[in-house]
């Protein structure tokens, strides 16, 4: 027979009653905010991969933003584009109509007038903002990157933006790329360079055949009409014709950098929701497990204190009457 | 004749004493550390009268402690190791709840949303309100670091503060036991009953074993000597050598920090003693304390480190765009090599130290995105400062910020874990050791009801024989008449 003494039997009574007590407290913590982590030491790999995936997620978002800002300059761009083409399409009908010599002087002169304002048209997409950035700059974006002559002051500066991890896309054209065909310094004298492409014309010359300049057409245009100089403005036909596919081609780069958005856009959305899913997994209790725990554990308690209300509050004394 | 009275009457002794015991072994039912005690009895010894032998009644020994031996030094022990585990889940869960992210923003939500905020500063780099965005965040970090650094400098304060505490304690303790053994001594000299003395001993000795490790054993002289496990003899019969503490200055100091505490042997300054205790409080704070406190210490120090270190390599290679007018033959060099955290010359202590430099404070200009000057809506900077969030720049380029800085959590998760398991273990395992000492020596009611009952009856009983003795007497004398 094993003793038992008083002190022995209030000890194991404390030891189990504080037992079933502290388990309780456990899942009660866990019941009341749901999750099954509720400090490092609760499961440390879940923790830190939970943490992990809490902040990819919130990068993710960051992204997400990025994109929304890249879709916002992109898709100006290429509404920019798409009136920079009505723009020559409009100049290219015009020239087409005066190339013949059907028209009078008098009637040329006033085209001419419809061709500067074109000009201006072109000058205001040419300067267009998003909120205080000028889109066609490169980097110099503070500043008007075209005067009225067509002069380019900004830079060749590619703005890049992540739109997810470690995927940049380049969501700038410079108005290099746009409105001259080549890397060259902006030339003052673009009519004296036109002037010589025809002059040279029967010696292809690759630079110089690439070479158009947006304003420098319509200038030309104007000066030909002006001059009634149809041979000019025939020769300005063909140049329209290749500024139009150029600008199609820049229409086709912005739209296939917007796809790609979009896509990285719809992988991160999608990302986002398997991320959360995983974590909940990671940290989130499960409610039925924990609640049929609680009920059980109320039990256990419920039981120690009736076998300890049997011990405790009875003595051989209580029947030596 | 007179033999029966006076066999009637030790019998009648003997039982008021075991009552008397009985008595007291029932009051002190609930005494902590008492030990029950029994009274030692035994048949008086025969004489040879008249070539007959005649009893003589019984005998009282004297009063029994019952004496667990072996599973007291256990229970000591046992203390040892669980209060060792104790402190150590108390100060761990103190670290742990420092890099407790669930539910608030700590440091990784914080670093990512910098590291973000430089994102957003890429997707404009003209505008103003997000460098201003950008400086909260980075204010954010500055400030979460010197959080962070501060809480796990105060622990270890509070832990040295603990330690001067307990020293006076344990000092206590030992002069205690020094006492008992005096008092014992002396009572036992003259033959007097030291139980009640002894369970006061084994009491001091149990409180002094959560402070550390100890054996006691009786030595050749009979001298009851203490000993610390690992440091040496604190009480040999009434001589005590007690424990003193001394702050150390900073380069002397075993975690790196001025003034923390160190154990030495009194009027014995020459070196101290601290890491040759094992198991108990002590232990664990200072394990808590030299080891996890101070590694959580470098972990954040090169975190933060290495994150101003980055930050502003990056940074300063850029140029400020200022909204000033370009004066002709400027220099555009001019806003170059702007720092964006100040500069810390070394590692040590960056955590606490770790700051935005003046020029950032100051002028929100001074937030770099251009690599070339005069660019306003160059991001090229912003980029690749928002790239370090990526870059395994820590632990010899193994690891991001992240990565090194969950690898801290992780560990001081698992640590904690671990203590906790521990804790709950040796809590079992005392509770386990208590209970089976208590069996043997505890006090139990029913027990001492029934030798009540037992002894009074016995104690009825001799009476009956005095009277019975009494009666034959009476015949005797009654012949006379």
């Amino acid at each position: 027979m094993t003793r038992v003494s008083e002190n022995s039997n209030k000890a194991a009574l404390n030891f189990a009653v504080g037992k079933a007590k502290e388990r309780l407290e456990d899942l009660q913590i866990k019941g009341t905010s749901l999750k099954r982590v509720t400090k490092p030491s609760d499961d440390p790999l879940s923790n830190v991969e939970a943490l992990a995936i809490g902040s990819t997620s919130i990068s993710n978002r960051q992204f997400l933003r990025n994109s929304d800002h890249a879709l916002l300059q992109l898709n100006t761009t290429e509404q920019a584009l798409d009136q920079l083409s009505d723009i020559l399409l409009k100049a290219k009908d015009i020239a087409l109509q005066q190339s013949s010599d059907f028209y009078d002087v008098a009637t040329r002169r006033n085209v001419a007038n419809e061709i500067i304002q074109l000009k201006n048209q072109m000058l205001s997409i040419a300067n267009k903002k998003i909120g205080n950035r000028h889109i066609f700059a490169g980097f110099d974006t503070l500043k008007h990157p075209f005067n009225i002559e067509g002069d380019y002051f900004g830079d060749d500066g590619k703005i890049k933006v992540e739109a997810s991890k470690d995927f940049f896309v380049q969501i700038n054209l410079n108005g290099r790329e746009v409105f001259f065909a080549d890397d060259n310094k902006p030339n003052q004298n673009i009519n004296s360079i036109e002037f010589q492409r025809t002059l040279a014309s029967e010696t292809p010359d690759k630079e110089f055949h690439k070479r158009e300049n947006l304003f420098g057409l319509l200038k030309m245009l104007t000066n030909g009409l002006e001059n009634g100089d149809s041979n000019l403005i025939q020769d300005l036909l063909e140049k329209f014709d290749d500024a139009q596919s150029r600008i199609i081609t820049l229409r086709t780069r912005v739209g296939s950098i917007v796809n790609s958005i979009m896509t990285t856009r719809a992988q991160l959305e999608s990302e986002n929701v398997d991320l959360e899913t995983h974590k909940s997994k990671l940290i989130d209790a499960d409610i039925a497990e924990i609640f049929s725990d609680i009920t059980k554990q109320q039990q256990v308690l419920k039981t120690t204190y009736q076998s300890g209300q049997a011990i405790l509050n009875q003595s051989l004394l209580d029947f030596l009457r | 004749m007179t033999d029966i009275l006076s066999i009637g009457r030790s019998g009648l002794a003997a039982s008021k004493k075991s009552l008397e015991v009985a008595g007291h072994n029932i009051s002190n039912a609930n005494t902590e550390g008492y030990s029950r005690q029994r009274v030692r009895q035994t048949s008086g010894i025969p004489l040879i009268k008249d070539g007959m032998i005649a009893s003589t009644g019984t005998r009282i020994l004297g009063t029994e402690r019952i004496d667990a031996g072996l599973l007291e030094k256990r229970l000591q022990s046992s203390l040892s190791e669980n209060e060792y585990q104790k402190e150590r889940l108390n100060q761990l869960e103190q670290v742990e709840h420092i890099f407790n992210e669930s539910g608030v923003d700590g440091l990784n939500k914080i670093i990512n949303r910098f590291f973000n905020s430089f994102r957003e500063l890429a997707n404009q780099p003209e505008n103003e309100t997000i460098r201003s965005v950008v400086r909260d965040s980075a204010r954010m970090i500055t400030k979460d670091f010197r959080r962070i650094r501060g809480t796990l400098d105060s622990l270890a304060y509070n832990i040295d503060k603990k330690l001067e505490h307990e020293i006076v304690n344990i000092n206590q303790s030992l002069n205690q036991i020094a006492k008992l053994n005096q008092k014992i001594r002396s009572l036992e000299a003259i033959g007097g009953e030291s139980g009640d003395l002894r369970d006061q001993r084994d009491i001091a000795l149990k409180s002094l074993s959560e402070y550390f490790q100890i054996t006691t054993y009786l030595d050749n002289r009979n001298n009851f000597v203490v000993n610390a496990e690992g440091v040496g003899t604190l009480v040999s019969a009434t001589e005590v050598q007690e424990l003193a503490f001394r702050g150390q200055d900073k380069d002397s100091s075993s975690n790196g920090m001025s003034g923390s505490v160190e154990i030495y042997f009194k009027n014995r300054p020459a070196s101290h003693i601290s890491e040759k205790f094992q198991n108990g409080r002590i232990t664990s704070l200072l394990t808590a304390r030299n080891s996890d406190i101070q590694r959580l210490q470098k972990e954040v120090d090169e975190i933060a480190f290495n994150l101003t270190k980055g930050v502003n390599a990056i940074h300063s290679r850029g140029h400020a765009f200022k909204h000033t007018i370009q004066i002709e033959g400027e220099d555009p060099n001019k806003n170059t090599g702007i720092l964006f955290f100040k500069d810390l010359s070394n590692g040590e202590n960056a955590g606490n130290e770790i700051a935005l430099s003046s020029d950032v404070e100051n002028d929100l200009t001074n937030i770099v995105t251009a690599l070339e000057p005069n660019n306003p809506g160059d991001n090229r900077i912003a980029l690749a400062i928002s790239k370090l969030e990526s870059a395994k720049i820590l632990a010899n380029g193994t690891a991001t910020f992240e990565e090194q800085y969950l690898k801290s959590i992780g560990n001081i998760g698992l640590q904690t874990g671990k203590a906790r398991l521990d804790t709950e273990q040796s809590q079992g395992l005392l509770a386990q050791t208590k209970s089976l000492k208590e069996r043997i020596t505890g006090v139990s009611i029913d027990e001492e009801a029934a030798n009540m009952i037992k002894f009074q009856q016995a104690y009825e009983a001799s009476a009956k024989v005095l009277k019975a003795a009494d009666d034959m007497f009476q015949v005797v004398l009654g012949i006379k008449r």
